[in-house]
């Protein structure tokens, strides 16, 4: 809010330090000076006030005296009083609360004979300074009270006020005002209005009606300080979708005894400035009124609190300074009457950052903890992220950060179920409209994006994923690899597999189930379920064509999925040395034709079964098939090592488990092992 | 006789050993002259049929050339030994200055790297790291903090809500009434994640960041003592002799609340540009746990006590690698994450 260095000098006989030295005590002090800007002789001073300020320092005022209590100056409210005439304020007008609950109190007072003109200059200039337009005197007036006591305050045209009487209750459905600037808005129930015995004359707390405005013609005013609930005030600003300088203000609550205050200092203003009559007393709906709040203040807990020890008489000047009293002090203890206007103070602890913040927390010294020395527990979570992050570094892939959100679309290239995805009530933009369920989608974006600019493109995310169902949001690990990078992939997710201590892998080709058949963004005869023993923790596979197509992709990728959760649970840190064997290994070689659609492993577990536990290790170092194999065949080869742990093998029993397993092999007719090495 | 030929077959030796270029003409000048059938041991040999006197002084003579000989071919045998080594070093030059050839590995996100340094600092100081849900319900993210249902408090944070009536967490304080409730104090916690916030992008807001929340309770502790322990966590972070500075703040889940100011890292304080002259960066919130967040975790206030704070850590990693553009993060941009 922007606040005037003139005005707030006004209130104070001691010259204020400069602008700039102002803002800084008062960002020390306070709340952060964000910046200040010359206008005119004045200077423009916008200061960043919190809500729970609001209701006091949304004036001038309240700024003053914050300014008065860090400083050290004396400040003096103006009080002048207008002079009343013998005509009483209840005769000219009747007001009925309906609706109670909505307003806290309502005050009227009303002033005949005005003379409706410009304000004078140093009203003007202050207003506009404060970022408001001038229109007339009394507009101006009720304006400028606004600004420097924080009461909202309203002027009426009494002769157009319909029976001179003022009604606040709910509006009914299909009523409309006009208000002052011209706008028409349809109100309903909700919406709390001033009206009179026809129709309403001013949305209640926001703005008034253009009906009842003051106009150049306008001799007799009723003006309105009210205090309404704020609560009301907010939802009916929020249905309309309105903000005002006075529903602002109400928003945030305004301190009771104000209403008279300023309605007060208005009436002077008006009967100085505009030649009106003030007519006696005041209609004053006022049935609750302000309960006295008083607070007990240990002394002890503010050192404890604060970590620093400030003397009870320091304490207790700050406290009358920002306008406290202290009722009662007994050893280390004080009892505080709060004031009326800081609706924020409820408890001690509000009291000790005024005391913390007014000595300064610049004068808060550094002192470590006395305390425990427990170490931090380990996060397993984090360890095992941190852990598969660096494995996939340094197997070549980079690490990339998405948005949560997909688009409808994406989801459905994708072939997600959309009734499944959680959707937001409120998105940025139809791109954002949904949670991801999957951080393929947009890993995928950044592989386009990264093609117009990298030929090989290896990404992975760690990421949250959302789901309706009983798991709403769980980790995944997601790696996109540009090209016909299935085997190199899968090398990769061999050796994070291996390095997480996962044993019991193994590869299951996938099988779409019923409802992902119709769109999956799997290749049906390139993905791999990826196993450990008989649950699926993640896919590996290239991605449909249609998806490369509908994306437009530039080359094949693969794809894969971790389900993170169900990985890390299956993790190891620990590792079984197993002795290494004296005994020398050999190897043998074997090749065998095979038809295409026969899998490695098969071949490798007959293999294994055969040779028993002398095999120590099968590599398959080459998959062949092309011109020279015969049509629908394929040529593996092997290296078999052999190696015993209590002997050296002889090549006679090795030959033999050779050729054991060669003929295991043939015995299927349609494999052929194809040359016999040694 | 013999004389003549011990004479003559030492300068002829002598020569030869002299002109050898290589080992191998050395070890044949060693076999032709000193091997069991070499002219020596022939010589040797012969003086079996001499008188004795005769015998004994040949032989010592011939003896001694046998050893001299041996020594000379030892000593050239060295030299041609080491030269050879040297020539053959000279072969297998190498150019050093040519690059050397690179493992391909991949990269970590600049989020990632940072958000590691800020959880080890704190871990060694004693804080666990912990975790939280990103999506959340209203209590949890609103209510229990202690931000009233119907107040413009609630405005201070930018919404988004889902269709269900929950919430992305606007920050990763619910954590701390999580934690609470099934942990009792002293406790020492940070919790980093995700979170979102309603609010077009630019170069300094995103729509989802990161946040490390913390938050320290036991029987006494102070603001005094949060001021120690975040002025040693930013002095470790950057690595510089930074200050911190607190001033008024107001969040509603803290009581006193501060905003935390740090010497600015370019100017330590000068004043420039980075700072806009004043020499310090706003860094973060922070404050004393308000009693009513104590209440709704299911603490007693009038036992417990203790800070919380809540940095952005694109804020931190955008300041140590000098990042001008918080949107650079999400955009997956190759050109980007392979300088980290």
């Amino acid at each position: 809010m922007i606040f005037s260095y003139n005005w707030l000098q006004s209130f104070f006989k001691k010259k204020f330090p400069k602008p700039e030295k102002l803002a800084e005590i008062l960002s020390m002090h306070f709340f952060e000076v964000e910046e200040i800007e010359k206008n005119g002789n004045d200077w423009e001073i916008d200061i960043d006030v919190l809500p729970n300020r609001g209701a006091d320092c949304f004036s001038h005022l309240g700024i003053a005296r914050e300014i008065s209590a860090i400083l050290g100056y004396k400040f003096e409210i103006p009080d002048k009083k207008p002079e009343e005439t013998k005509d009483k304020t209840k005769d000219f007008i009747k007001v009925e609360v309906r609706s109670k609950k909505d307003c806290n109190r309502y005050t009227a007072k009303v002033i005949t004979d005005v003379k409706v003109g410009p304000s004078p200059d140093w009203i003007k200039e202050k207003l506009k300074v404060s970022g408001l337009k001038p229109i007339n005197n009394i507009v101006d007036i009720t304006n400028y009270i606004m600004l420097e006591t924080g009461q909202p305050l309203h002027a009426f045209d009494l002769d157009k006020i319909s029976d001179r009487k003022i009604i606040i209750k709910q509006a009914e459905k299909g009523d409309i005002i006009t208000t002052l600037d011209d706008e028409r808005y349809g109100l309903d129930k909700n919406i709390l209005v001033i009206a009179d015995s026809k129709r309403p004359i001013a949305i209640a707390g926001i703005k008034g009606g253009k009906k009842a405005g003051i106009d150049k013609k306008t001799r007799d005013i009723v003006l309105e300080s009210a205090n309404f609930n704020a609560k009301t005030i907010r939802e009916s600003s929020k249905a309309i979708d309105l903000k005002t300088d006075a529903s602002w203000r109400f928003e945030h609550g305004i301190d009771l005894n104000l209403t008279e205050t300023a309605i007060k200092r208005a009436s002077y203003l008006i009967q100085e400035l505009a030649k009106g009559k003030v007519c006696q007393g005041l209609v004053d709906f006022y049935p609750k009124k302000h309960a006295v709040k008083k607070i007990k203040l240990d002394l002890d807990y503010v050192q404890n609190l604060l970590g620093i020890k400030i003397s009870a008489s320091k304490i207790k000047s700050i406290l009358k300074d920002l306008g406290f009293d202290v009722l009662k002090s007994i050893t280390s203890q004080f009892l505080v009457k709060v004031p009326t206007f800081r609706l924020d103070i409820l408890i001690q602890e509000d009291l000790i950052e005024e005391i913390g913040r007014i000595y300064g927390y610049e004068n808060i010294p550094l002192a470590f903890p006395n305390t425990a020395l427990i170490p931090a527990k380990r996060n397993l979570n984090i360890f095992w992220e941190n852990k598969v992050k660096d494995i996939l570094k340094e197997s070549g892939l980079t690490e990339a950060y998405n948005y949560s959100f997909v688009s409808k679309k994406q989801g459905e290239i994708f072939g997600y179920n959309i009734s499944n995805m959680i959707e937001l009530e409120n998105p940025l933009s139809a791109e954002y409209q949904y949670l991801r369920p999957s951080l393929i989608p947009n890993l995928l974006k950044i592989l386009k994006e990264n093609q117009k600019f990298f030929k090989d493109i290896k990404i992975f995310e760690l990421g949250t994923i959302f789901n309706k169902g009983k798991v709403v949001e769980k980790r995944m690990l997601t790696g996109v690899v540009s090209g016909d990078a299935f085997y190199e992939t899968k090398g990769v997710i061999d050796l994070l597999l291996n390095k997480l201590g996962l044993s019991d892998i193994w590869y299951d080709e996938y099988k779409a189930t019923p409802e992902e058949s119709k769109i999956s963004i799997w290749h049906p005869k390139r993905c791999a379920e990826i196993k450990v023993r008989q649950s699926e923790i993640g896919f590996l596979g290239e991605i449909s064509p249609s998806i490369i197509e509908q994306l437009k992709l530039k080359s094949k990728v693969v794809i894969f999925d971790f389900d993170f959760e169900k990985l890390q649970r299956l993790c190891s840190e620990e590792t079984e040395f197993s002795p290494i064997s004296v005994y020398p290994s050999a190897i043998r070689d074997i090749a065998v034709l095979v038809p295409r659609g026969v899998l490695v492993e098969s071949v490798l577990n007959k293999i294994h079964a055969i040779g028993g536990v002398l095999i120590k290790d099968i590599d398959l170092f080459d998959i062949y098939e092309g011109e020279e194999m015969p049509e629908g065949k394929k040529n593996l080869a092997f290296h078999i090592i052999y190696q015993a742990k209590d002997r050296t093998l002889s090549s006679k029993e090795i030959d033999e488990i050779q050729n054991k397993i060669i003929k295991g092999l043939d015995k299927n007719l349609e494999w052929e092992v194809r040359k016999k090495q040694k | 006789m013999v004389k003549i030929t011990l004479k003559s077959l030492k300068k002829r030796a002598e020569n030869e050993i002299k002109i050898s270029k290589t080992i191998k003409d050395l070890n044949n000048v060693y076999k032709k002259y000193l091997d069991k059938q070499g002219e020596l041991s022939q010589v040797l040999r012969s003086l079996k049929k001499m008188p004795k006197a005769k015998r004994i002084k040949l032989g010592k003579e011939a003896n001694k050339l046998k050893t001299y000989l041996r020594d000379i071919i030892d000593k050239k045998s060295k030299k041609l030994r080491q030269k050879a080594v040297k020539q053959s070093y000279e072969k297998e030059w190498i150019d050093v200055t040519a690059p050397g050839k690179k493992p391909v590995s991949g990269h970590l996100h600049p989020l990632t790297k940072v958000k590691r340094e800020v959880e080890d600092i704190f871990q060694l100081m004693g804080f666990s790291i912990v975790e939280g849900p990103e999506i959340e319900t209203p209590w949890y993210n609103f209510d229990a903090l202690n931000i009233p249902k119907d107040h413009p408090a609630r405005d201070l944070w930018d919404t988004f809500y889902l269709k269900n009536g929950m919430l992305l967490r606007t920050h990763t304080s619910p954590v701390q009434v999580r934690y609470m409730e099934k942990n009792n104090p002293p406790l020492r916690i940070i919790v980093p994640g995700r979170i979102y916030r309603h609010e077009a992008t630019d170069a300094n807001h995103e729509f989802n960041f990161y946040h490390l929340e913390g938050l320290m309770i036991d029987k006494d502790i102070s603001a005094a003592n949060f001021r120690a322990i975040i002025q040693e966590f930013y002095r470790q972070f950057f690595k510089k002799p930074v200050k911190i500075r607190m001033r008024p703040s107001y969040f509603p889940f803290v009581e006193p609340g501060f905003e935390i100011d740090m010497t600015c890292t370019v100017c330590l304080g000068g004043g420039c540009p980075t700072c806009g002259k004043s020499g310090w960066q706003e860094m973060m919130g922070a404050g004393m746990v308000h009693p009513n967040v104590l209440k709704n975790s299911g603490l007693n206030p009038k036992n417990w006590q203790g800070f919380a704070f809540g940095m952005g850590i694109e804020r931190l990693v955008m300041m140590k690698y000098k990042i001008n553009d918080i949107r650079l993060f999400y955009k997956g941009d190759l050109r980007f994450l392979k300088q980290f």
